[in-house]
């Protein structure tokens, strides 16, 4: 039984024209099904029916017709976008010391922008005491000068500096992650794809865990809090989505949380995918409660409302000294939620990402046996264990040219900062499939 | 000395205020903190200082976003 559930607007994935698109339902699935004139159909699925779709998405308005129509090959902020700028992407180098098997930004042997570009870009995009810059690449940590683009961005005026990076150079040059701590480094995302090298090998090429878990060790060293950011691609680490949660657990407050990335298409990728090689939202909620059993209460998960809901979700806990999570959020007390700006969004995750200054640290750190359990039941005690022990499952599901969906697009905060322009993610690494 | 360690009375039952336990509640989560309260009526004092200090950052932190 076919059935069209919803109207927007795609992309040829070969041309990239714009085209109209539907969601259809096919038994539980739901895919995304477009023509184009001149390429033929094409259909991608984009949800399991593991959850309810519609009361996950809740009441976003489709896109009207004339709305949007620009979208995505005018981007760089229209006024039809319907959100700020939560987090801006900033590429401060092409070159990369991994050769992955996926990456958006195609990272190699490209080369540097000039320190002088990008302060000029950090001054250029700061709204001073605001902006939450990703400073990006390729790796960006192949380049020594990073720590003082770090400055850079702070005198420019970037609340927050976030680090993307793979973690090789932190694990291996201690004193480099000393100069970005006082450089004024926020926290960092760090590539972390699984608890084996197996996952390393097949998705990044060689052995890296035992990098990862020094990274780590090293940036709880200076006070940087690090998320851990796999990229989920089935048939190699869709498995090991509880263990990355148990993890990350048993390393806070060190380890902030996971950022779940599933696989997009776009950038270098080995293939056009099948079915079966893409990884839904909806797959990945019922992976957690599969794999991460009662650590992670289902309820506790929500959708994003500061980008459209079918793009992640976030759950917010306290990690208790018996390396259980306290969740701060169940559904049934945001039934009502409406859509949050970037700003509140931008509060929140670094509120959550960053550690607290190290003296407030030094005395939280200190697992105390007669604290645990009860101590957030005072004031006192919970604010200075949330001040402490915060930790976040996200997740971001990037669209490509199979499965963008303007209506999500239209939506989106995390913008890369090219050319003088803010443009959403997945329209600046939308690449031709096929 | 703190608001809360001054010697308080309660306006309407003139009794003098002793410290006991509240319990707060915000958003599902409860919480308590010792309060000046009148033994008889059971108003509590809530100084500003724990109104804009501890109880205004636990409604922060608890509000999502």
């Amino acid at each position: 039984m076919r059935k069209i559930l919803r109207k927007t607007y795609s992309v040829c994935p070969v041309c990239l024209k714009r085209i109209p698109a539907d969601h259809v339902a096919l038994g539980n699935k739901i895919y995304l099904e477009k023509s184009c004139p001149e390429h033929g159909s094409f259909s991608t699925i984009i949800w399991h029916g593991l959850r309810d779709l519609e009361s996950w998405r809740g009441n976003l308005p489709e896109i009207a017709e004339g709305e949007n129509e620009n979208c995505p090959h005018a981007c760089g902020l229209c006024p039809e976008h319907q959100q700020d700028t939560c987090c801006v992407l900033l590429e401060v180098t092409k070159r990369c010391n991994l050769r992955c098997t996926f990456c958006f930004a195609q990272g190699g042997d490209g080369e540097d922008i000039p320190f002088a570009t990008v302060r000029s870009h950090l001054f250029a995009l700061a709204d001073p005491g605001k902006t939450l810059v990703q400073l990006s690449g390729g790796e960006p940590t192949v380049r020594d000068d990073l720590p003082q683009i770090v400055a850079a961005a702070k005198e420019a005026g970037c609340q927050y500096v976030q680090l993307n990076t793979n973690g090789i150079r932190l694990a291996q040059d201690q004193e480099f992650v000393k100069e970005l701590a006082q450089a004024g480094l926020s926290f960092v995302f760090m590539q972390f794809d699984g608890t084996n090298d197996d996952i390393y090998r097949r998705l990044r090429g060689q052995d890296l865990f035992a990098l990862k878990k020094q990274a780590i060790e090293h940036c709880a060293l200076f006070n940087l809090g690090v998320t851990l950011v796999p990229t989920l691609v089935p048939g190699v680490n869709t498995d090991e989505i509880g263990n990355l949660i148990r993890f990350a657990v048993a390393h806070a407050p060190a380890v902030r949380g996971v950022h779940f990335q599933p696989v997009s298409y776009f950038g270098r990728i080995p293939a056009l995918p099948s079915e079966a090689e893409r990884f839904t939202l909806d797959q990945l909620l019922a992976a957690i409660e599969a794999q991460a059993g009662e650590l992670v209460p289902q309820d506790s998960i929500l959708p994003s409302r500061c980008d459209h809901p079918l793009c992640g979700f976030h759950g917010d806990y306290i990690v208790m000294n018996d390396k259980t999570l306290y969740p701060l959020r169940r559904k049934e007390e945001n039934c009502c939620c409406q859509p949050t700006t970037a700003e509140q969004n931008r509060a929140f995750v670094a509120r959550r990402w960053q550690r607290p200054q190290a003296e407030a640290a030094l005395s939280s750190d200190q697992e105390n046996p007669s604290l645990a359990g009860d101590e957030i039941e005072t004031l006192e005690g919970f604010l200075r264990r949330i001040r402490s022990h915060s930790f976040t499952l996200t997740a971001m599901a990037f669209q490509d040219a199979g499965n963008l969906d303007l209506e999500r697009l239209r939506r989106c905060s995390l913008h890369v900062f090219a050319n003088g322009r803010f443009v959403p993610f997945c329209a600046y690494y939308l690449t031709k499939q096929g | 000395m703190a608001a809360e360690d001054r010697k308080w009375k309660c306006w309407q039952c003139n009794q003098e205020l002793v410290k006991q336990q509240v319990l707060f509640t915000y958003l599902g989560h409860t919480f308590s903190h010792d309060l000046p309260t009148c033994p008889k009526c059971r108003r509590v004092f809530i100084p500003k200082e724990l109104a804009d200090g501890a109880i205004a950052e636990v409604e922060e932190q608890l509000e999502d976003k």
